[in-house]
């Protein structure tokens, strides 16, 4: 389970850009995660609510996680269609053959996030 | 206030991942992250590895586990260089603790070196550590499912040894389905059956070190 780490290098992010711009509590993290982002939604959220818990002087107790789904998306580089990967990434459902790329669902971003100065 | 960052997650990781590779560049040192889930055979792998190889290059090998220093001896105990990096329960290796690692070697004076990541076949595959290749492991035993099951892990490898291949008369593991799966999720990556316990095909793998040295120095 590595999403507890990535959190931490989540919250550190925005932490340190927060700070930066004189904020010092966070009431909201926005994040895009692909589908084969190698990342759980589920797991990452458990991550926030636990360190958002223990991080309290800068996380208001109500602070949120929102997590966008970047569907994944793979493109055949022989007939050019356009389709969803599943278990076989690179299998064309057209052409049958592996010549398909990966174009989408990989992305693994802080999309935003929202703050304020409480004094 | 709502501030807009757009900023990969992994961003640390991957300045970390670039300052290595930088340095590998410039000390003409080949990287290899070696990956698999616990047991298939990594530490064994890369001890025949160093016995065959040591004489001609000079490897060195960074461990990473979650505890204990015993991969790291192994690796001494056939006469190359090993650094230990315990992760103290991380389930990866990321691109920091390597670095970290890196200051107990001198890259001057190593051709290749193998990072042997923790055994794990859904987080490792997550974080470049500025490697030139990432291989994976898979061993009979664990039978075809692994690779549909991991395909996150097998679309960013571009070779995967399959070891352990002296257990194939007792299992029903196919090496034709396992080509066939790997060539339907990263169809660039090529399948290297082998035997590190009775050195079955292992040349195929020394070859493929060597090839890849050849075209590193080149670059
Ligand atoms: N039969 C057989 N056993 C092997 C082979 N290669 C490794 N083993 C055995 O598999 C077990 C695990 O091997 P290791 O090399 O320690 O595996 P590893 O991937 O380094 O394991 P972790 O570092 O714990 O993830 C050991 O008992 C090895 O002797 C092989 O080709 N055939
Ligand atoms: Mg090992
Ligand atoms: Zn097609």
């Amino acid at each position: 389970m590595h999403e507890m780490a990535l959190m931490g290098d989540i919250l550190q992010l925005v932490q340190e850009d927060a700070v930066g711009k004189g904020m010092d509590k966070i009431e909201k993290v926005e994040l895009i995660v692909g589908e084969i982002a190698n990342a759980m939604p589920d797991a990452l959220r458990m991550a926030f609510d636990l360190l958002r818990d223990q991080n309290l002087h800068f996380f208001s107790v109500h602070a949120e996680l929102v997590i966008h789904r970047e569907e994944a998306k793979a493109i055949c580089v022989l007939c050019g269609e356009k389709y969803k990967p599943e278990q076989k990434i690179a299998l064309c459902p057209i052409c049958h053959i592996p010549s398909g790329k990966v174009v989408a669902g990989e992305t693994f971003q802080v999309l935003s996030y929202e703050g304020s100065n409480g004094r | 206030m709502k501030v807009t960052l757009r900023t990969d997650v992994l961003t640390n990781n991957n300045k970390a991942a670039e300052f290595n590779r930088e340095l590998f560049q410039n000390t003409k040192t080949l990287v290899m992250n070696l990956m698999s889930s616990p047991g298939a055979g990594k530490t064994t792998l890369l001890e025949e590895t160093v016995r065959v190889l040591a004489g001609k290059y000079r490897i060195a090998v960074i461990e990473g586990d979650l505890a204990t220093e015993r991969d790291a001896d192994r690796i001494r105990a056939m006469g190359a260089r090993a650094v230990q990096i315990n992760t103290h329960g991380g389930c990866h290796l990321d691109a920091r603790m390597v670095a970290a690692a890196l200051g107990e070697l001198d890259l001057d004076e190593i051709d290749i070196l193998f990072i042997e990541n923790v055994g794990n076949l859904v987080c490792p595959s997550g974080y470049d550590l500025g490697q030139k290749h990432k291989v994976a492991v898979l061993s009979v035993p664990e039978g075809n499912d692994k690779i549909p099951k991991y395909p996150q892990m097998f679309m960013r490898t571009e070779l995967v040894l399959l070891n352990k291949l002296d257990l194939l008369p007792y299992l029903d593991f196919s090496v034709e389905e396992a080509k066939r799966d790997l060539a339907e999720i990263n169809p660039k990556s090529n399948l290297l059956p082998l035997s590190a316990r009775t050195q079955e095909g292992m040349h195929e793998w020394f070859f493929w070190i060597e090839g890849a040295y050849l075209k590193w120095l080149q670059q």
